[in-house]
């Protein structure tokens, strides 16, 4: 086996130094009851050309996506990945060491997760910034608990424009506590104030809010942040879509406690849902409450300026029960990917990008509704995905586009069934789409 | 090494954009004023040429696996095969929209339905769920279903037993899944006390959470004991799968007893690490508990012959997380399996053994084991003896790396009396007798030198390319971000002060 160094006759040797004359004698602690009779039941090795053939085969399977262009987005976007993301980050140095828990041995991860940390910071105008947690579902978990850590209060306001499979994982998350979650409405598809003002008492820990937030519509948070904080609970704020961050006010400016963000615009694959990244950040003043690994500068015994994981008192491997959260592996791989990707955009080009997913999505919307097919269902600021209800049965029109190369917009009664909502899609457009492809596509969707 | 940040040289830039930047819409027309920041956010203003420098140079201050040896112990830094990350890396798998239509991501499906079925039966569960993103989210997705199951029949308990051995995530995920954790003794063998496991284990208890072989890499003998214990008290046993490498084609968990498992699938099944992830944690059960796994799950129409995302019913615990899985990890364990093949997987635990017991033997007499017995894929060795010469087991871990090579895992487990000053080393199956062979010098070449000239170790390492470093420094500063640096040398500069950077 060519994984497998040893041969037979090394194994047989070292058999011999143990001091043993089988490997049986090894395992003799194994109840003999319990082991397997015969060999496992799944299918013969096959060689590394017939893998490769088996799997081109089972991915045929999937459409070609590669050559399509793409209107659907909902936490998962396509945006173009520079090829240098992918290559450095495959450097075996990179892809194939360890959680680093040696400094000595792990500079390049460390400092690289330091980078990133300052890149979100700046981008968020949060003052810490954890790295990295599986995905933003369970980082928008993992900001629940922590408010109610910080507050020592029971209930959560979550806006139902957040990420609906959000929702879903944090009341996942919540549901061995004795927590009560209250839903908070939408109107006109904002946040519905008033209703917020009344939910909100005493023994409210924090509020959710997604925002550009699941309609594509971007929440008024310093207005909302106002509100909050008149009742002293904790503002967070989730962004589904981090490209956003180059060109609109940065939580951290408008009153902001705890940002959440899914990192998987900042250089990585839509990859049928993951693995992606996502960054939690707050103010420092929450730092003992934080959950995860965050690395921290300092100096080796030669002076020399080094970077290493600190403030680990909160970590599961040294507090155990008492850890702020249970998470040991986590994405630092992608928070590589990132940290390249914004490395190679800079401050012009991420602005510029930024601008560009809003431009487009903007002319495309334009196109639209002159067509005279599609109309508004709200008239709200928007940055790369937006709703508009068509004439025509979405149905036919979303097979349509399938034919023609393009990957369709999601039918958002499937996440909201409310009777407004029927025959609406929401559209994400970003910088994969040129103007000529977004005119095609505006063409299909309206003959 | 300088930061991208201070490599800025202004009016450089490293990106490329499209052609059309729609000159012809004002941004002013899209947004209100409130929504739009009032400055660029400052990044950096570097080439690609500089870019790609930068990451090479950081590269190189990293030891990965294909560089040598990596024996952390309860990590199985095993080899990682380069045509699974070429398989995982297909256009058609990478491009493939979580929310795209069924029928346009059938592979995406069938993958993980077929690896669901081999895992099933490498492991001898009913299912899996592909959710869980890690280790620890796959155990409190575990815990969570083990609670709904038992609530659901009106069975309300407050306690998890966990040995004293067990993964800090034990602890903190029972934790999270709302319990109080009771801790295991071990015994003089290192393994549960089976008296105390009777004493403990009652109808307040929902289960223990076992890992087998165990952290001090110790086969539990007592396993039909344990399930005939937890069982009777009407609890669920749970298997900590951070080591199945010790148990391929030998004794499956579902077998002993186990009724919910969860598998590093970036430990026993070759995934890489990649500095700490991505990996998948991914949960499998026994039959009565299939309507609690997490939705959805894949599912396969006979009739219309075609695979769909199904929802697991009004009895699942939820989502925990959004969309279906680590997909790409996926595919490198889908890619593994079908080239290892049932001999291969064997071949894999049998030699990990081997490995594990040969460097146990070598170095027993240098480096007292915690327990003097066979190991199973890990031995635990401690580094007391050498206490006495001023020498801690963390000086002799970074000694080790003056020789070129990675250490061990070290102070895990821990727990007094047997278990201190610790290193466990697992070698995987990955490494040659060569290779060892070079490691048992190494280790003996090193306790040579706590006798005679600790000082050697107490300031190792000595030519790597940063040396010890200062954490107490790092607590007290708090320098989190590049800004945070450029406030304090501010503020240290104002007061005067000569703190180095």
């Amino acid at each position: 086996m060519r994984y497998i160094p040893a041969t037979k006759e090394q194994k047989k040797e070292m058999l011999k130094e143990i001091g043993v004359s089988s490997f049986e004698d090894l395992i003799e602690n194994i109840p003999k009851n319990l082991r397997l009779k015969d060999k496992l039941n799944i299918p013969e090795a096959i060689s590394e050309q017939g893998l490769e053939d088996k799997i081109f085969h089972i991915a045929k399977k999937n459409a070609d996506f590669y050559s399509m262009k793409s209107l659907l987005g909902a936490g998962s976007y396509y945006h173009y990945i520079p090829e240098a993301v992918k290559f450095l980050m495959q450097r075996e140095e990179f892809w194939t060491c360890y959680t680093p828990y040696q400094p000595e041995l792990s500079q390049g991860t460390l400092q690289s997760i330091f980078e990133f940390q300052s890149y979100i910071s700046r981008l968020t105008k949060m003052e810490v910034i954890i790295p990295s947690i599986y995905d933003a579902a369970s980082a928008t978990a993992e900001a629940a608990l922590m408010s109610l850590r910080l507050t020592h209060k029971n209930k959560i306001i979550i806006s139902n424009l957040l990420h609906p499979y959000y929702q879903e994982t944090v009341k996942t998350y919540l549901a061995p506590h004795e927590t009560e979650i209250i839903d908070l409405p939408n109107k006109k598809g904002l946040v519905d104030m008033e209703k917020l003002s009344s939910l909100i008492g005493e023994d409210v820990a924090a509020i959710i809010i997604q925002s550009p937030n699941f309609f594509g519509s971007i929440e008024n948070l310093a207005e909302i942040s106002g509100l909050v904080h008149s009742k002293n609970l904790l503002l967070i704020n989730v962004v589904t879509e981090s490209m956003s961050l180059g060109i609109l006010k940065a939580p951290g400016e408008i009153g902001v406690d705890i940002v959440v963000g899914n990192a998987q615009s900042f250089g990585m694959d839509v990859n049928y849902g993951g693995p992606y990244n996502a960054y939690l950040g707050t103010r420092k003043e929450y730092i003992r409450q934080i959950p995860g690994r965050i690395v921290g500068e300092t100096v080796d015994v030669e002076g020399k300026r080094v970077f290493v994981m600190t403030l680990r008192a909160r970590e599961q491997d040294i507090r155990r029960e008492k850890a702020t959260s249970n998470i040991c592996t986590n994405h630092n791989l992608n928070v590589l990917a990132s940290n390249i990707y914004l490395s190679l955009m800079g401050t012009e080009g991420l602005y510029q990008i930024s601008l560009l997913n809003i431009k487009s999505a903007h002319y495309f919307e334009s196109l639209l509704l002159k067509s005279g097919q599609f109309e508004k269902v709200f008239d709200c600021p928007f940055y790369n995905e937006f709703l508009l209800k068509s004439k025509k049965d979405i149905s036919k029109i979303n097979k349509k586009l399938l034919e023609n190369n393009f990957i369709p917009p999601l039918k958002i009664y499937e996440f909201y069934q409310e009777e407004y909502l029927k025959n609406v899609l929401l559209f994400a457009v970003t910088e994969t789409l040129s103007r000529d492809d977004l005119i095609k596509a505006a063409k299909i969707l309206s003959e | 090494m300088k930061l991208i940040f201070e490599k800025t040289i202004k009016g450089r830039d490293g990106y490329s954009l499209p052609q059309d930047l729609y000159s012809d819409i004002r941004i002013e027309e899209c947004l209100p004023e409130y929504a739009l920041s009032k400055d660029k956010k400052l990044l950096c203003e570097v080439s690609e040429v500089d870019v790609v420098r930068h990451f090479t140079k950081l590269s190189k201050l990293n030891y990965g696996l294909d560089d040598g040896f990596y024996p952390l112990g309860s990590c199985t830094m095993k080899y990682n095969p380069k045509i699974n990350e070429k398989l995982a890396s297909l256009n058609r798998f990478t491009q493939a929209h979580p929310l795209a239509s069924e029928e346009t991501v059938q592979g995406c499906l069938e993958i993980i339905f077929n690896l669901n079925e081999l895992l099933c039966k490498i492991t001898g569960m009913d299912k899996y769920t592909m959710a869980p993103a890690a280790g620890a989210h796959g155990e409190l997705t575990g815990i969570l279903i083990m609670r709904k199951y038992l609530v659901d029949r009106g069975d309300i308990r407050h306690k998890m037993l966990i040995p004293d051995s067990a993964h800090g995530t034990n602890p903190a995920s029972a934790a999270m899944g709302g319990f109080q954790v009771v801790e295991v003794k071990s015994n003089e063998k290192g393994t549960v006390d089976l008296e105390e496991l009777e004493k403990l284990m009652d109808t307040d208890t929902v289960g223990l959470m076992l890992t087998n072989p165990n952290t001090v890499g110790l086969y539990d003998e007592g396993i039909e004991e344990i399930e005939r214990i937890v069982h009777s008290k009407g609890g669920l046993l749970y298997y900590d799968g951070a080591n199945l490498n010790a148990s391929m084609g030998i004794i499956r968990p579902g077998d002993a007893g186990f009724d919910v498992v969860h598998l590093n699938l970036h430990k026993t099944f070759s995934t890489p690490h990649g500095g700490g992830g991505p990996g998948a944690g991914v949960i499998g059960v026994k039959k009565a508990l299939i309507p609690y796994l997490p939705t959805p799950n894949v599912a396969f129409n006979l009739d219309q012959k075609k695979y769909y995302l199904s929802d697991s019913g009004e009895k699942s615990i939820g989502m925990v997380r959004a969309f279906w899985a680590n997909f790409s990890v996926l595919v490198k364990t889908y890619a593994w399996i079908l080239s290892m093949g049932p001999n291969g997987l064997y071949d894999v635990s049998e030699t990990s053994i081997i490995n594990a017991n040969y460097i146990l033997t070598k170095l027993k007499k240098y480096y007292k084991p915690a327990y003097d017995r066979f190991c199973g894929h890990e031995c635990t060795l401690t580094g007391r003896e050498y206490k006495k010469y001023g020498v801690k087991t963390l000086d002799i871990a970074k000694r080790i790396m003056d020789y070129g090579m990675h250490p061990p895992t070290i102070y895990f487990p821990h727990f007094e009396p047997y278990a201190e000053e610790t290193i466990m080393v697992e070698p995987t199956e990955s490494e040659s007798k060569e290779t060892l062979d070079r490691f048992i010098d190494i280790m003996r070449k090193i306790s040579d030198e706590a006798k005679t000239n600790p000082d050697l170790l107490t300031t190792a390492p000595h030519i790597t390319p940063i040396r010890r470093t200062n954490d107490a420094l790092a607590v007290k500063r708090a320098i989190l971000t590049y800004d945070d640096e450029l406030k304090l040398k501010d503020e240290l500069n104002y007061k005067n002060e000569n703190i180095e950077f």
